[in-house]
């Protein structure tokens, strides 16, 4: 899962990039909000950490712009400000949700998990298609109730197949997804980790389409999504 | 007067100098009554007593021709019957007066109560005796025409003292039960007329420690109004010195989280790391480093809150500047070094100014630290201290990025930190360097440097007495 963090402060970005690693985030830092809101624009991201305190752009202005100009990515408000009216304003300019510095690593881990999930219109951390059930806390995979071992890039590539099912997603589109900055991309890295995925899980469970991209078998499958 | 101020209450204060005025009035309207009153009195009883010596000379003479045998009797008129036409009718006051007649020095008439002897050695005229039983008499003598007859008219002084404290008891006497009545209605009126300082105190002594808007009273009068004026302005800078700490203390709080955050953050990377040494050991080293900043966050907001709290009033001496910038130069000199940066001072004379030694040590180091902290490695910052004009200047010039003009103006606003820095200054630096700057009456300036970074310029007027911190 790809997050943006916008946090001007080097040691606390620092600590969140880190901390969020450890949970299996794909994390890139932006340090003001001009940055954060072009990046944010760009659409690479699942989410969005966002400090209000931001130079060049105060975050409630990123929230405000970005809200109208209909970008719907869920965004976490990560705040110093923590009276009522403050939250308020900030829940009410378009934040998802709102934590008052300082915040619990793991914590705001869950809660960029279940903005993601909702955004999907899930309701659990719980993700299945057929006998495949991923579970995102625990970033485990089951087949059959058989638990199988995935690569991080493995389960991240799952993830977004299986919350973009019944959709195509294009080689670029994967690859944005899956990198965050700084990472030397192998052009046929996307191809590399969907082998892995086939022979792991079944053949047939990712199917390509030529000269577009891949898709999660859903058509077959009506069953496919979030455990009810 | 040192017995009124030791009245404590106005209202006591107001009606005791009240009744002594009356008091000290009506008296003397008293003694003016008596001493015009008793003036008045000797005029007139005087002139009765010439008065009747006349009418009993006239008697007398006309007398002779009548009765001749009854002169060498001596007769005393009110033991005897009254046979004697001449004589007057004596009533109550018959003790008070007394007469004598006589002819050719033989005493033929006479009161009961006048002696043998001539009342007066004065033949004409008043005179004041006194009789051999101790009292004092106002004689009159008179003479007949001829010289035979001699008339002398007496009357007690005392009964003349008598009427006179009649009159003085009849002025007096009113006072002493007007003053009972006089201090009641002065208490009242006083306490009238009081009454909008006491519903001023009752206000007062009803607010809450926190109200600080202002007072409105109806009818204020004029005497009062000043007071309330000056309550509300002071209400009125009381409010903006709590408004201003109250802001204060939550941007301190919220300028706390974020190393807070960082630290907690930092910290739990750390945990996390599992078999990751190098991770582990980089989080710790943050964590280390967020302790630190947040220190020296709080050490910035202690200085200035102790600032504030001085106010203006903060200790004075002559200090030397050149000192106290060679002292920072080198306390701050191994940052420079350790960052490979090159720092120069160029203090050539003692400068003098007023002000305090640690504040301006305070002033100078935030100055030096900021200009070190926000230049890159192997950068250049110099230092230095001229006195010209009448004026210390101080001048710290950096070869670092500089700041934009928008962003020089904002240097000194609480927690404003220039942006894309990557060092962890506080925010308050600047806001200390202020403050310090206008305690000493110091002007501070920013600009751009030869060097190609930030100059700043501090300047102080010379102390008065340059002589002083020489000796």
């Amino acid at each position: 899962m790809r997050i943006l963090l916008a946090e001007d402060d080097p040691l606390l970005g620092d600590g969140l990039r880190a901390g969020l690693r450890q949970q299996g985030f794909l994390v890139d830092w932006v340090r003001d909000g001009q940055a954060a809101e072009r990046e944010i624009a760009c659409g690479n991201h699942q989410a969005a950490v966002l400090d209000l305190g931001l130079p060049l752009k105060d975050g409630l202005d990123v929230l405000q712009s970005l809200r109208r100009q209909k970008i719907n990515l869920p965004v976490l408000v990560l705040t110093a400000r923590d009276a009522v009216p403050d939250r308020i304003k900030g829940l009410d300019l378009g934040a998802d949700d709102y934590v008052v510095k300082p915040v619990d690593l793991f914590e705001l881990g869950a809660r960029l998990r279940s903005l993601v999930r909702r955004a999907h219109g899930h309701t659990q951390d719980l993700l299945t298609c057929g006998a495949l059930q991923i579970n995102l806390a625990a970033r485990s995979v089951t087949l059959s109730g058989q638990a199988v071992t995935l690569s991080m890039r493995e389960f991240d590539l799952l993830h977004v197949l299986m919350l973009n099912a019944q959709r195509v997603m294009s080689r670029e589109q994967l690859e944005q997804q899956l990198y965050s900055w700084g990472y030397e991309v192998e052009s046929n890295a996307v191809e590399v980790h969907i082998h892995h995925l086939r022979k792991k899980l079944q053949a047939d469970l990712i199917q390509t389409v030529r000269g577009v991209g891949y898709t999660l078998v859903a058509a077959k499958d009506p069953l496919c999504g979030p455990v009810a | 007067m040192k017995l009124f101020t030791r009245l404590r209450s106005l209202q006591a204060r107001l009606l005791a100098l009240l009744l002594v005025m009356i008091s000290v009035v009506w008296v003397s309207a008293a003694a003016l009554t008596w001493v015009d009153t008793r003036d008045e009195l000797d005029e007139l009883l005087d002139a009765h007593l010439a008065q009747s010596a006349a009418l009993l000379v006239a008697q007398q003479e006309v007398g002779e021709h009548r009765d001749d045998g009854a002169r060498s009797r001596g007769r005393r008129i009110d033991e005897e019957e009254d046979d004697h036409p001449g004589a007057p009718t004596l009533h109550k006051y018959a003790t008070r007066v007394a007469f004598q007649v006589f002819h050719e020095d033989q005493l033929t008439l006479h009161s009961s109560n006048a002696p043998e002897a001539p009342m007066s050695t004065k033949a004409r005229g008043f005179a004041t005796v006194r009789f051999p039983d101790g009292q004092a008499w106002r004689v009159f003598g008179a003479q007949g025409q001829a010289g035979d007859v001699q008339v002398f008219v007496g009357e007690r002084i005392k009964s003349r003292q008598s009427i006179l404290w009649a009159v003085l008891q009849g002025v007096l006497q009113p006072l002493l039960w007007a003053l009972p009545v006089l201090a009641v209605l002065g208490w009242l009126a006083v306490r009238q007329g009081l009454k909008p300082l006491r519903s001023l105190s009752q206000a007062l002594s009803r607010r809450q420690p926190q109200a600080l808007e202002p007072l409105t009273m109806t009818d204020t009068p004029t005497d009062i109004a000043p007071v309330v004026q000056s309550l509300n302005a002071l209400f009125e800078r009381m409010g903006g010195v709590l408004d201003a700490e109250r802001r204060f203390t939550a941007d301190a709080a919220h300028e706390l989280r974020t190393p807070i955050a960082a630290i907690r953050a930092q910290a739990q990377v750390a945990l996390g790391a599992g078999d990751d040494d190098t991770q582990r050991a980089q989080a710790l080293r943050q964590t280390l480093e967020g302790c630190d900043r947040a220190t020296h966050l709080v050490t910035q907001l202690l200085t200035l809150s102790r600032l504030e709290a001085a106010g203006g009033q903060a200790v004075a001496g002559v200090v030397n500047l050149t000192a106290i910038t060679q002292r920072m130069a080198a306390q701050l000199a191994p940052l420079a070094l350790g960052r490979r940066q090159t720092l120069e001072l160029d203090a050539p004379q003692p400068a003098l100014i007023t002000a305090d030694d640690t504040l301006t040590g305070v002033l100078v180091r935030n100055l030096l630290d900021n200009a070190l902290r926000y230049s890159p490695d192997g950068a250049r910052v110099s230092l230095s201290v001229s006195v010209a004009k009448g004026q210390v200047v101080l001048q710290v010039d950096d070869s670092g990025p500089g700041l934009p003009e928008a962003e020089r103006a904002r240097l000194g606003e609480r927690f404003f930190r220039s942006l894309g820095t990557t060092q962890s200054g506080s925010g308050l630096g600047w806001s200390i360097v202020r403050r310090i700057a206008q305690v000493y009456q110091a002007q501070v300036h920013t600009g751009v440097s030869a060097l190609g970074g930030l100059s700043v310029t501090v300047i102080w007027p010379v102390a008065p007495d340059q002589r002083a911190a020489q000796i």
